[in-house]
């Protein structure tokens, strides 16, 4: 670890001592290999609507302001390219709606990464689409630029449901938005679905996750809808204009979901992921395997050696910046926190963690003794099980998984 | 409208129009001591101004909307909370009374304040709107007067408004409290119509002051208020005797004694006076200390020359309904002034201001630190709360109301006990005993089947009916206090829409088939969540609570069985399923710590918990049970 690091006594707590990542000392450190990044987030904060569930720094009507965005974008890109020497082996433009930017501004884009970032030879480049927002120029332009992932968010294929989360797509456009990314030569394709919207039925998911396999995307991450704090969704509930989906019938659909996708060839490799066999998303790994990442654009969260922070999740900040952008939320946790960290990532992923890494971890820190005990606990419960080499949850651990980790961070 | 408490508009020191006055006054047959009585919104108050101003008391300028009711609390409800006193003089006949007007709180809970202040007078002035007739208080502080032998004059107010109806209700009047209808006063306290009359009645009509019955000095305290300056200011009535300043007086219920440093009547401003004398009625100041020293209804005589024997009707005062009030937060900094500090300041400064109120300081495993305070009735109890909160600054949670039980023990003592928790080991106990009160409501006629429905239905034992007009009939009933304190009143005017009014009184305890029942979760009993209820309804009752308790506590890992017992018997039972799902779907696009942060605040939420059987409670079911449906 960085000697300049371990100075740093943030410990969790919120700190507005530092304006941008220059003032952390860390970019300087970005050469040393223990710190370099095995990859990139980045952040596209446009959106022509506002999803009601969502929850993600995004504006509308800002056209004006797009070019203005990418041009700062770039700038930011040349400055933290200069000081990567490792290559990158994942890129992921989110959002936001990366798609709803010009074509030539992608072109801008396309040009800066190629030029400013070291990437490796395989490495995995995502760009999350908008069904409505796919057009055939832009995915020509997207492949020959070197992405080779596009993630659709489809969320539902009934109208009613998509209405239900503010989302105006016609469900027939990510068959047509598949179709031009295969045309264009992008073949790994993930489709994101939500179940447990209102007024959902079993039979209703079971029929959208029949449509999405139909259309056989290498990648489907599922999510049951999540009610986040300030958003339009649960202003609703709250209202008792909607109802929320039982709790009973919600568990019924995540198991239904992990029995029809394992039939149709998809490995569950994560609580809300599955894949056709070595298309696992590199990016959402790393996260998961707690590596470390650089962040760029408004509000995007960035990670390195157990340092984390996010940049101002505010255009007129970020445009305003002239060197690299201001940050929030700097927080670098105590070795117990770190270990807390690095289970709750850890045991999300299907086959859990290594017991070899498990004793290191519970080495670490003062609350070792207290974590065996709740991982007994919970193992002697049913929601954890040991295989010859790793711990992991159950089945059914896997839908009580927060329940489990609140207790083991 | 901003006053503080207790500064009467009165209390101001100017020098009044009418200081010369006592000394003017040769005889005591010239003394006129009175009350007003009426129900609620009947315009007692507003009476009460127009009294003051007729007889120049007060100026048309200077005159406050509603003058006797100080307090902004007062105001606000419309409601007199405590009792005053003021002297006004009135010419009639060419002869000069001096007129002493003593207030009364205008409320069921304050029964004893009332009859303690018309004890103090020789007459009433019975006072009923026009619009709405006689209702259930007029007839409660109307049989009060009548039993301290007081002469009533029936005075019918708001004759101005156009749906006035006198002459019915000057029949209601007659119908039910046998007053004439020719001895009614028809009056308009808004307009002044009326009032020159009702003065020269209160002089004609009302009998002078009784004479001296001993030698030693005994007087009536009907009221007091703490002044921040003074200390007690006390409101006597003199029967016998007179007092000076610099007396050495004695009380007679409390044994405390005290040295006289001030005397005066409020007319209606503050006037200094060095002696009461016979009949008068003023206050009396005397570095009091605290409002317990000095009882409602205690007799004042002289220390070096006591009288024999006290003032008949002194009371202790009762607390018949009892809660809990905790903080609404509770401060976890040590190194502050707490919520339950500034909860507990409060409560000791409202206690110099209404010393009928007890508390204590208890713990509640599931709410922390608090009191359990006893109150006269149920408006006291709402009364005392609002004051906390206004004039304390503390925001409060209360609990339901339960009431007082008497437990009779094998070895034949009686033992009384404010919470189903403090209930002795049944081996022990031969009978639970429960305040019964006595009912009377006064509704139109159509409403009396449901009325006497809603009345069966809470135990109530049926008393008798009476018609006071063709379409408005009073209906007696016997029930259990219990059975009246959580909805009784809101559903009585839910069914009369709004035209239905009660009054209630306590006649004493008595045994039923009274029960404990406990609430055990997930096997456990949780003193907290019990009750104790009549056995018929034991079942009913405890179905609810435990429907309550299922959709306040979350679910659980594993199933939680939630049951109702008495004794070893159990009588109700829910179950919490075990929970299904608790994860998070999303990895909020690499946003790490959001992620941790909600962990942690599930850890948090865990923690707060109360656990019982390894099942944590929240604040919430313990305040949900304690609430009726």
């Amino acid at each position: 670890m960085p000697t300049h690091l371990t100075t740093l006594s943030i410990n969790g707590q919120q700190s507005s001592a530092y304006k941008s990542t220059a003032d952390l000392g860390i970019v300087r450190e970005l050469y040393s290999p223990d710190a370099s990044p095995a990859g990139a987030y980045i952040h596209i904060p446009f959106c022509f609507h506002k999803c009601h569930y969502c929850d993600f720094y995004s504006l509308v009507e800002n056209r004006g302001r797009e070019a203005a965005f990418v041009a700062r974008l770039v700038d930011e890109l040349r400055i933290i390219g200069g000081y990567l020497k490792q290559p990158l082996r994942t890129i992921f433009f989110g959002g936001g709606t990366p798609t709803l930017l010009e074509t030539s501004l992608w072109q801008d884009l396309l040009r800066a990464i190629n030029q400013h970032l070291p990437i490796a030879q395989n490495a995995e480049i995502t760009v999350e689409a908008n069904p409505e927002t796919v057009r055939p120029d832009l995915m020509d332009l997207l492949a020959k630029g070197g992405i080779n992932r596009i993630s659709i968010g489809a969320q539902s294929f009934q109208p009613d449901h998509l209405k239900a989360l503010e989302r105006w797509h016609d469900p027939e456009n990510v068959k047509r938005a598949i179709v031009l990314a295969q045309e264009s030569g992008i073949t790994n394709i993930n489709i994101d679905l939500i179940f447990a919207i209102p007024g959902q039925t079993l039979n209703d998911w079971l029929t959208d996750l029949d449509t999405a396999i139909s259309l056989s995307p290498s990648h489907l991450s599922c999510y049951g809808l999540t009610y986040e704090p300030n958003t339009p969704l649960t202003e609703k509930l709250r209202q008792g204009r909607i109802i929320r989906v039982d709790e009973d019938l919600e568990a019924e659909m995540y198991e239904a979901t992990r029995k029809k996708l394992t039939e149709a060839g998809y490995e569950q490799y994560e609580i809300s992921n599955w894949a056709k066999p070595h298309y696992q998303c590199q990016h959402n790994l790393m996260y998961w395997n707690n590596k470390n990442w650089w962040a760029f654009g408004p509000s995007a969260s960035g990670h390195i050696n157990g340092l984390r922070w996010k940049n101002v999740p505010h255009l007129g900040e970020y445009l305003k910046a002239t060197d690299l952008p201001s940050i929030i939320d700097v927080e670098k946790l105590d070795e117990d926190g770190q270990v807390g960290e690095a289970l709750m990532l850890g045991l999300r992923l299907t086959q859990g963690i290594k017991l070899i890494d498990l004793d290191a971890l519970l080495l670490k820190g003062k609350q070792g003794k207290e974590r065996l005990c709740v991982i007994d606990q919970h193992t002697q419960s049913g929601l954890l099980e040991k295989t010859a080499d790793r711990i992991r949850f159950t089945a059914k651990g896997q839908l009580l998984a927060d329940s489990v980790l609140s207790d083991l961070i | 409208m901003k006053a503080t408490m207790h500064s009467f508009p009165y209390f101001r020191t100017q020098p009044s129009r009418l200081t010369a006055y006592s000394s003017g006054l040769k005889t005591p047959l010239h003394i006129r001591n009175f009350s007003i009585i009426a129900h609620i919104d009947h315009g007692k108050s507003t009476l009460a101004d127009r009294l003051l101003q007729m007889t120049e008391a007060v100026s048309e300028r200077d005159a406050k909307e509603q003058l006797l009711d100080s307090m902004d609390l007062e105001r606000e409800r419309g409601i007199t909370i405590k009792a005053s006193a003021v002297t006004v003089t009135h010419e009639y006949k060419g002869e000069t009374y001096q007129l002493n007007f003593i207030d009364t709180p205008g409320h069921v809970d304050f029964t004893y304040e009332v009859s303690r202040a018309l004890t103090a007078c020789e007459g009433a002035l019975l006072v009923v709107d026009a619009t709405q007739g006689v209702e259930a208080q007029t007839v409660a502080n109307a049989y009060l007067a009548i039993n301290n032998d007081l002469e009533l004059i029936p005075v019918i107010n708001k004759i101005d408004l156009p749906t006035a109806r006198p002459e019915d209700v000057a029949m209601e009047i007659e119908q039910v409290l046998g007053l004439s209808t020719d001895d009614c006063i028809y009056c308009s306290a808004k307009t002044g119509e009326g009032i020159m009359e009702m003065l020269d009645c209160i002089c004609e009509k009302l009998p002078p002051p009784r004479k001296s019955e001993v030698k030693e000095t005994r007087a009536l305290i009907f009221d007091s208020h703490y002044d921040d300056y003074r200390g007690v200011v006390v409101y006597i009535r003199i029967f016998d005797g007179s007092l000076t300043v610099g007396d050495k007086v004695r009380m007679m219920g409390t044994g405390r004694t005290f040295t006289i440093t001030e005397l005066g009547r409020y007319t209606p401003t503050q006037t200094k006076s060095k002696t009461l004398g016979h009949a008068e009625v003023g206050y009396m100041v005397a570095a009091i200390k605290s409002l317990e020293d000095v009882r409602v209804g205690d007799t004042i005589t002289l220390d070096t020359n006591p009288a024999n024997e006290a003032l008949p009707g002194y009371e202790e005062p009762m607390q018949v309904v009892f809660c809990e009030f905790y903080p609404a937060t509770q401060t976890e900094d040590s190194g502050k002034k707490g919520d339950y500090e500034t909860l507990r300041d409060a409560i000791n400064k409202l206690h110099l201001n209404d010393a009928s109120f007890t508390y204590e300081p208890i713990h509640s495993e599931a709410l922390g630190f608090g009191f359990r305070c006893g109150f006269l009735g149920l408006l006291h109890m709402e009364i005392v709360q609002e004051r906390l909160e206004r004039e304390g600054g503390v925001e409060i949670v209360q609990t339901a109301p339960t009431v007082s039980y008497q437990i009779e023990l094998r070895d034949g003592t009686l033992v009384e006990i404010h919470n189903p928790a403090d209930l002795p080991d049944l081996s022990n106990v031969v009978s639970i005993r429960e305040p019964i009160v006595k009912l009377e409501i006064i509704c139109p006629t159509e409403n009396i089947g449901d009325l006497m429905k809603l009345c069966d239905g809470r135990r109530g034992t049926y008393k008798s009916q009476q018609f006071i007009s063709q379409t408005r009939q009073i209906l007696d009933y016997e029930l259990p206090l219990a059975e009246i304190i959580y909805d009784f009143y809101d559903k009585l005017k839910s069914i009369t829409r709004g035209y239905g009014t009660m009054d209630y009184e306590i006649t004493g305890y008595r045994a039923d088939r009274l029960v404990k029942v406990n609430i055990l979760v997930n096997n456990q009993p949780v003193e907290a969540l019990s009750i104790i209820c009549h056995r018929d309804i034991a079942e009913k009752r405890s179905r609810l609570i435990l429907q309550k308790l299922r959709k306040q506590i979350a679910r659980h890992q594993f199933e939680i069985p939630l049951q109702a017992a008495i004794g070893g018997k159990i009588i109700a039972r829910e179950t919490i399923k075990g929970v299904r799902k608790n994860v998070t779907a999303k990895c909020y696009g690499g946003d790490i710590s959001r992620k941790r942060k909600l962990l942690e605040k599930q850890k948090r939420g865990k923690k707060r918990m109360k656990t019982v059987g390894s099942v944590n409670i929240p604040q919430e079911a313990f305040l949900a049970v304690l609430e009726q449906e």
